[in-house]
């Protein structure tokens, strides 16, 4: 029984090599032909835009505190009509493990992942990116959601003028 | 005292304990928004809810509105309960926007931990919700009346504990709204804690708006440095800035709450001006250089002229170990020209403080259980805020507040104010110590004698004096004055307003040293060649400005380690930059004498925010933190000893060397910290000088405290500039009558040392007789320094 499974095991791999020498080989030629990624999958990250065209992050430290690798940093600041924002927002890709963790933490949908892949370089600091670099114009994979129409503190309408909302109370009245 | 089980743990607890407080006393954190120790119960948020099993009370009922009973048996966790609380949760978050992203209370948020701890994920409630509009509370504290989950704290801590009248409650249901009732700054010097106590983000630290995360903040347990209390504070840094201050809870001393001095100073630590880095002359030199510098001429120093042309100044801002690793230095070179405050009067005040038996002395805790407090030219708000609470919480319990002060004392309570003049405190404090006597010299001697029988009477009487109003000599007649007053069976402990953090240790190690008199002195005559200051600004704090700059012309080298741009490092030929107080650990005694140590919170380096001009990080690599070149002054005296900077040894080595300190090698940063053992030696006062008989045009001038604006470190800040007043004099109207002038018109100020043109103010309340002009750095009056000898003045029209 022995004998016979180490035969076998010494010419089966050599049947395997000479069947797919005469099939079609399933590698491209990278970098003059380029694979598409899967829908969902997970490369470059890029900060998005809302419908509006304003930018989606508000910085709330959320995705930095999600990173497991830490190397995602920025400030918060606020906008003269009270908007909230990154005064600067920076992705140290030399750091990321591309695991997607701050896209699912992220509650404005403005981080998000891209199919883009192709990062690798010779100089380090390519690699770290600052804000100008991250902001994309588009909303990428959500074209509808808007942080401030449902956040329920005013900024992009009236306070109490989003959809859902009643108008502010009068504070002087106790009629009901 | 009864005993009851929860959660299968017996415990007896105090009787009036409710069932909250006694199941956190088993480390069992029962869920609620509206319950505070310091405020109490109110029964309004409804998260509290417990299942008692047994004894007097049966069902689901709110741990915080149910005294423990014997027999109780409770379930703070069973299925109904946790059914009922996530219910309540829901309810709570029916209307609360949905905005924790952009909200600065996210991460250390009540109502989000609870949250997520009831399970509460999708709101199925699809009705609008309800809406406000925000007010502008001024330059502390942010309003998002959208968030609010009516728990009444705010109201409670605002009107109840602090006492401010302008921030309460309107509207009726769910519609409640709390704030002014129109715009505008918030009154209370004690606004600050809204942002402490609001389980949510409706009150938030303006100041802090945006800044930072809870969780990416550094965090240590660390004391106030802005008055003599010794406050438990928590400084919050990021990106080498401070950027918050919260209270934290030490039961002795502030209890939960801080003042809005100690909550918003911390801008000096990050103050763009502030030195960074050793100076020789005025050209940038590496530290090594600077010490080389620095012992070259100390040695050349002792060899021309001896050892005692050199002299050491420290202040009440240097940490005890700084303080007395100064004292070691100063010996090894041998130079006994040594003292620890540049104000002779304060300087002799705090050894007066220092000298009272420390189960006699006051803390906070005493005053605010106290039934009579007695105040002697103290004025709490301004020297030392947090005592003004402590005085509310004894007189919301029923204590009598007596003040007795030329100015018009400012208290959140009413109380019994006396207007007396600056030259019948004396003669009160004589009667105060005489209460048994029958027969008196004079009318204040007389009213000072009531009140001695009045604290006699009383249970736990307090005796408060402020050393800048009364002196050395007053201080130490208010010290007898309270062991004359002592009730039968207890005593009448008394508290001593001080100048700084740790005038109280300065006062301790200074012996029988000489005062910054002395020293000028020296210098003047040309004995002394050479002063080090450590952490001490004379320039400012003397309070004769020219005689002090004139003597410290007159000196070969001019030695300061800082941590702030003060007035005596523009003059230095040699500066050493140190660290500020939440740069390095150390030890402060406060009035009280209670050693409380501090923790580091972040290294010192530049901040961020100034480095990067608000951008980014800068796009390059380097080995170390621009800016950090700041050292705690001990660990450089530590380095000039010859010996290893660790504070464990510095600490082990002063409790060795002086029993008196028994303890302080064993301190925590976080415990409540513990008094010196044994008083030091009551130093020799020479009397009072008699003060001058007033002419019929001078008044006499009191230069006081201010609650914004006086103090150094404070003063630096940023966001207390908003609050801080322009110089002003304020007269009796009686004398504004006489001198024919008129309120809000600047009038001119004439004094010895010079003369000012100032805004005229009334009020009544002051003593006839009086000009009260507040210290205000920065401004034209900032060569006037409170606490110096009585001085004369004349008012004109300017």
């Amino acid at each position: 029984m022995g004998l016979w499974k180490d035969i076998k095991g010494t010419f089966l791999p050599f049947w395997v090599t000479l069947r797919y020498l005469f099939r079609r080989p399933v590698t491209v030629c990278y970098p003059e032909r380029k694979q598409p990624p899967a829908p969902r999958y997970r490369g470059r990250l890029v900060l998005t835009r809302d419908p509006d065209g304003e930018e989606r992050c508000v910085a709330c430290y959320l995705c930095s505190a999600a990173c497991p690798v830490d190397c995602i940093s920025m400030q918060a600041a606020e906008r003269e009509d009270g908007r909230r924002y990154a005064a600067w927002f920076r992705i140290n890709f030399s750091r990321c493990i591309f695991c997607g963790l701050c896209t699912e933490a992220c509650p404005t949908l403005a981080l998000q992942t891209t199919a883009e892949y192709e990062l690798a370089t010779r100089e380090l600091l390519q690699v770290v990116c600052e804000k100008d670099e991250l902001l994309i114009d588009g909303c990428g994979k959500n074209t509808e959601y808007n942080f401030y129409r449902l956040a329920g503190i005013g900024v992009v309408a009236p306070r109490g003028g989003n959809p859902g909302e009643t108008p502010p109370e009068d504070i002087r009245t106790n009629m009901p | 005292m009864p005993t009851l089980t929860i959660d299968n743990q017996t415990i007896t607890v105090p009787e009036g304990t409710n069932v909250l407080e006694a199941a956190r006393q088993l480390g069992i954190e029962v869920p609620h928004f509206c319950h505070h120790e310091a405020l109490g119960s109110v029964g309004a948020c409804r998260l509290c809810a417990v299942e008692f099993l047994e004894g007097p009370v049966k069902g689901i009922q709110m741990s915080c509105m149910v005294l423990a009973k014997d027999d109780m048996v409770i379930d703070t966790g069973s299925d109904g309960v946790l059914a009922y609380r996530a219910q309540v949760i829901e309810w709570l978050m029916t209307n609360h926007p949905h905005d924790c992203p952009v909200c600065d209370e996210g991460g250390e948020c009540q109502l989000q931990d609870m949250t997520v701890a009831g399970g509460h994920g999708v709101r199925r409630y699809t009705g609008p919700k309800r809406t406000y509009q925000n007010q502008d509370l001024g330059p502390f504290i942010a309003h998002e009346m959208n968030r609010c989950i009516q728990c009444y704290r705010c109201v409670r801590t605002y009107q109840e504990y602090c006492g401010g009248k302008d921030f309460g409650v309107m509207g009726t249901r769910q519609r409640l709204y709390f704030g002014r009732f129109s715009d505008g700054p918030l009154e209370s010097p004690f606004s600050g804690n809204l942002v402490d106590v609001c389980p949510t983000g409706v009150l938030t630290d303006k100041t802090y708006r945006y800044k930072s995360r809870i969780w990416d903040l550094q965090e240590a347990p660390s004391i106030c440095p802005h008055c003599s209390l010794g406050c438990a504070v928590i400084p919050g840094a990021r990106y080498q800035e401070l950027q918050r201050r919260r209270a934290r809870t030490n039961r002795r001393t502030n209890g939960h709450f801080i003042c809005d001095r100690g909550r918003f100073g911390y801008g000096y630590v990050n103050h763009p001006d502030r030195p960074r880095a050793p100076l020789l002359g005025h050209r940038r030199v590496t530290w090594q250089e600077a010490l080389a510098a620095l012992q070259n001429h100390l040695h050349e120093f002792c060899e021309l002229y001896g050892s005692g042309s050199i002299s050491m100044l420290s202040s009440s801002r240097a940490s005890l170990e700084t303080q007395f690793l100064t004292k070691r230095w100063a010996n090894a070179l041998g130079s006994g020209q040594l003292c620890f405050e540049a104000h002779p009067r304060r300087d002799q005040a705090a050894r007066v403080a220092a000298s009272q038996a420390p189960d006699c002395s006051a803390s906070m805790e005493d005053i605010r259980s106290c039934d009579m407090a007695v105040l002697v030219g103290a004025d709490p708000l301004a020297e030392a805020p947090m005592l003004a609470l402590a005085l509310r919480q004894a007189a919301r319990r029923g204590a009598r507040i007596v003040v007795v002060d030329p100015r018009p004392v400012e208290l959140p309570i009413d109380c019994e104010r006396h207007a007396a003049a600056p030259e019948e405190l004396p003669r009160i404090l004589q009667g105060l110590t005489r209460p048994q006597q029958n027969a008196f010299a004079s009318a204040s001697e007389e009213f000072g004698g009531a009140l001695g029988r009045a604290l006699l009477e009383a249970k736990n009487p307090v005796l408060i004096g402020g050393s800048d109003l009364l002196g050395p000599q007053g201080c130490q007649m208010l010290l007898k004055a309270a062991e004359a007053c002592s009730p039968t069976g207890s005593t009448c402990r008394s508290m001593l307003l001080l100048a700084g953090p740790n005038s109280f240790g300065g006062a301790m190690l200074s012996d029988d040293g000489p005062g910054f008199d002395a020293l000028l002195e020296g210098m003047e005559q040309g004995r002394i060649k050479s002063l080090v200051c450590i952490e001490a600004d004379p320039v400012a704090d003397y309070p004769d400005r020219k005689r002090c700059r004139a003597a410290l012309a007159r000196l070969d080298l001019l030695v300061v380690f800082d941590c702030a741009a003060t007035a005596t490092v523009q003059e230095a030929d040699l500066f050493f930059p140190t660290t500020a107080l939440e740069e390095a650990a150390g030890t402060l005694v406060n009035n009280e004498g209670r050693m409380q140590a501090f923790e580091k919170v972040f290294s010192a380096g530049t901040p961020l925010l100034q480095s990067a001009a608000g951008d980014h990080p800068p796009r390059f690599f380097s080995r170390d933190i621009p800016g950090s070149h700041p050292q705690p002054a001990w660990t450089t005296l530590a380095r000039l000893l010859g010996r290893d900077a660790e504070l464990e040894k510095v600490r082990r080595e002063l409790e060795k060397i002086d029993p008196r300190f028994d303890g302080l090698a064993g301190l925590t940063a976080d415990s409540e910290g513990c008094r010196v053992v044994a008083p030091r030696q009551a130093p020799a006062l020479v009397a009072a000088p008699a003060s001058g008989v007033t002419a019929s045009d001078q008044l006499h001038l009191l230069v006081t405290e201010h609650l914004y604006g006086s103090e150094l470190l404070s003063d630096l800040s940023p966001c207390l500039q908003a609050v801080k007043s322009d110089p002003y004099v304020w007269l009796h109207p009686q004398d504004v009558a006489r001198l024919k002038l008129v309120e809000g018109k600047p009038v001119r100020l004439c004094t010895s040392l010079g003369e000012w043109t100032l805004e005229l103010r009334i009020n009544g309340d002051i003593s006839p007789g009086v000009a009260v002009v507040p210290r205000l750095r920065g401004t034209v009056v900032e060569t006037l320094v409170p606490g110096s000898e009585p001085m004369l003045c004349r008012i004109e029209k300017a």
